[in-house]
């Protein structure tokens, strides 16, 4: 036990200090000695000792002297043993008041000094057991302070009066209060429910209460407010509050709401149109009017067509998203591409009297990309360049190269667009709704997935319309290299 | 005859409660949008009027119907909303509340599809209670 303890033996007789020093080497400690108050000194700015033996009376630096200097450099450090003369006890006494341990009495016997010694040692034990713990403490509470205010969630912990004891920086930056102006939670909240948690999970005559979770709103923040007990050794201590951001989850929430709010409306609208022409076909008003019904039964039969149109382009888009989608990239001449498209709908272009034309370049313009993807942009591009005409107008298409870009301008000589109009054009389900589009029939995805489709192969799209004039959609894609 | 005012985005719809009607006899106009229906207002005093909320906005009819109740000569003509936007998500409100209700100056809220007896019971409903 010990073992590796420094000793400082200090005393100006010779034989007094080899005779301490013998018994304590074999003790297993190891001893240093000095013959005076100087060298002692010299030794103890070397060295910090575990224990020092001081004679009291030494010629020049005494052993008071000696003391004072150890309680004053090395206080609780190093263990102080007096070793006096009879004579001087009450010196001895004396000294052990002002920061000695304990003290020794010539002459003694080895018994005497190992019994002192041994109560030393256990001075020093005790004396190092409370520093280590006392830094130990330290370092916890550093690091848990440290950590509570690098925390992302606001922290507020309160006492039973609900008096704020702790608030990290991020509950500060959270709640826009300070720590130091904030004197109850009454200024941090003004919601009488939440005070109202507050309060009773800080009561220690409520008992321990479970968690209650908050929302509100303060600068464009959404906040959730969890409200607890703080249980300290078993007993309800105070209230602890928990400060959250979920601003995102909260947008992203309230973006899924308005998709499925759209989806629903758009899946209603058409079937609120149909069933109403059923009730009326059920009247039987039209029962000797056999090409009536016939006509309202067509009306049925293309809504019905758009509403099946709509659910397939849903499920593209959920399979989009998802990334599920499988590609076959391939080397693809745009300009066929195109060709082709426009041959699909010359035939409705030309029932409406639209002349349709595409302008492609000599050279063939290629792309990289999934064949099925190029046809839907410009599918969709074309049917609406037809759709939102007038009878006998124009739909050019012409496709040029660009700085390594393919540019595909498709131009309709339509009703057109006005900018409020056209601000939320690629979103989903906008239609431009008003009288000149009412009767014409579409998902209100059709430009949104052109937009997703060209942001997989990172191109753009634009427009720009002129009301009762027509529109232009320009598309851009990298175009294939080395071609 | 009593006069009906339908104002709806859906073309279909609309010829489809416009025939209905007229065979019961009323007489029925019609817009597409807010613009028109106002304009077919200044002259076509309706006894009741159907508005569909989600037009060129997706609160137009309650513009609409807001800009309806600013005109003295229409101010007391009921309004039936008809809305495809679902209750539980979307929008929220609550005709049963007298102060809401107020601020959104419609008398009833149907929701989409409605079947047409269950509308002309509406609109007979409503022009009872007028007289």
């Amino acid at each position: 036990m010990m073992e590796g303890m420094d000793v400082a033996v200090i005393d100006d007789e010779e034989g007094m200090r080899e005779g301490i020093a013998r018994i304590l080497r074999k003790h297993g400690f190891s001893v240093d000695l000095a013959r005076d108050g100087e060298t002692a000194i010299e030794l103890l700015k070397q060295k910090t000792y575990d224990l020092a033996f001081v004679d009291l009376k030494m010629p020049g630096i005494d052993g008071f002297k000696v003391t004072e200097y150890i309680n004053e450099k090395y206080a609780l450090k190093t263990v102080v043993i007096i070793v006096s003369a009879l004579a001087t006890v009450e010196a001895a006494v004396e000294v052990t008041r002002h920061g000695a341990f304990d003290f020794l009495v010539k002459p003694f016997t080895p018994a005497d000094l190992l019994q002192v010694t041994e109560r030393a040692v256990q001075q020093r034990k005790l004396i190092q057991d409370r520093e280590k713990y006392l830094s130990e403490l330290n370092n916890e509470r550093t690091l848990s302070r440290q950590l509570i205010n690098a925390m992302q969630e606001g922290v507020v912990v309160l006492n039973i009066l609900t008096e704020p004891v702790l608030m990290n920086p991020k509950a500060e930056y959270f709640l826009g209060k300070n720590f130091r102006e904030t004197k109850n939670v009454s200024d941090l909240f003004a919601d009488e429910k939440i005070l109202a948690a507050v309060g009773e999970a800080a009561d220690p005559s409520s008992g321990m209460t479970a968690e209650r979770v908050f929302e509100i709103e303060r600068n464009q923040t959404m906040l959730k407010i969890r409200v607890a007990s703080l249980i300290r050794e078993d007993e309800v201590g105070g209230a602890i509050i928990i400060v959250e951001d979920f601003t995102e989850d909260w947008k992203a929430e309230q973006d899924k709401n308005r998709f499925i709010s759209m989806v629903a409306h758009e899946l209603k609208s058409p079937i609120a149109a149909i069933i109403n022409y059923i009730n009326v076909i059920l009247t039987g008003m039209f029962d000797a009017n056999p090409e009536k019904i016939h006509e309202l039964l067509a009306r049925c039969n293309i809504r019905g067509e758009a509403l099946l149109e709509l659910i397939r382009d849903l499920l593209d888009i959920n399979k989009r998203d998802s990334g599920k989608m499988e590609k076959s990239i391939e080397t693809v001449d745009l300009g066929e591409v195109l060709e082709a498209q426009s041959d699909f709908y010359r035939g409705q272009a030309e029932g409406n009297g639209i002349s349709l034309k595409v302008t492609t370049p000599s050279e063939p313009v290629v792309v990289k990309a999934d064949r099925s993807d190029l046809d839907r942009i410009f599918m969709n591009l074309i049917s609406n360049g037809l759709k939102y005409n007038r009878e006998g107008g124009k739909l050019d298409i012409d496709l040029q190269r660009e700085n390594g870009l393919c540019k595909v301008t498709v131009r309709d000589t339509g009703i057109g667009m006005s900018p409020e109009e056209m601000k939320n054009l690629f979103q989903e389900f906008y239609r431009v709704r008003n009288r000149k589009t009412g009767s014409i029939s579409g998902t209100g995805l059709g430009l949104a997935t052109v937009k997703r489709v060209l942001a997989e192969y990172n191109g753009r799209i634009s427009v720009d319309s002129v009301p009762d004039e027509g529109s232009v959609f320009t598309v851009f894609l990298p175009a294939s290299p080395g071609a | 005859m009593p006069k009906i005012f339908i104002i709806d985005d859906d073309d279909d719809l609309l010829k489809a409660q416009r025939l209905f009607l007229e065979e019961k006899g009323y007489t029925v106009e019609t817009a597409l949008d807010t613009e028109e229906g106002l304009r077919v207002l200044k002259s076509f005093k309706p006894d009741v009027i159907i508005a569909d909320l989600m037009m060129e906005h997706y609160d137009s009819g309650f513009v609409f119907c807001k800009k309806v109740k600013d005109e003295p000569d229409l101010r007391s003509v009921p309004i039936i909303m008809q809305t495809a936007a679902p209750r539980e998500l979307g929008y929220k409100f609550d005709v049963e509340d007298p102060v809401k209700r107020e601020w959104m100056k419609v008398n009833e809220i149907l929701t989409k599809p409605v079947p047409l007896d269950h509308l002309l019971g509406k609109i007979e409903q409503y022009l009872q209670r007028k007289k």
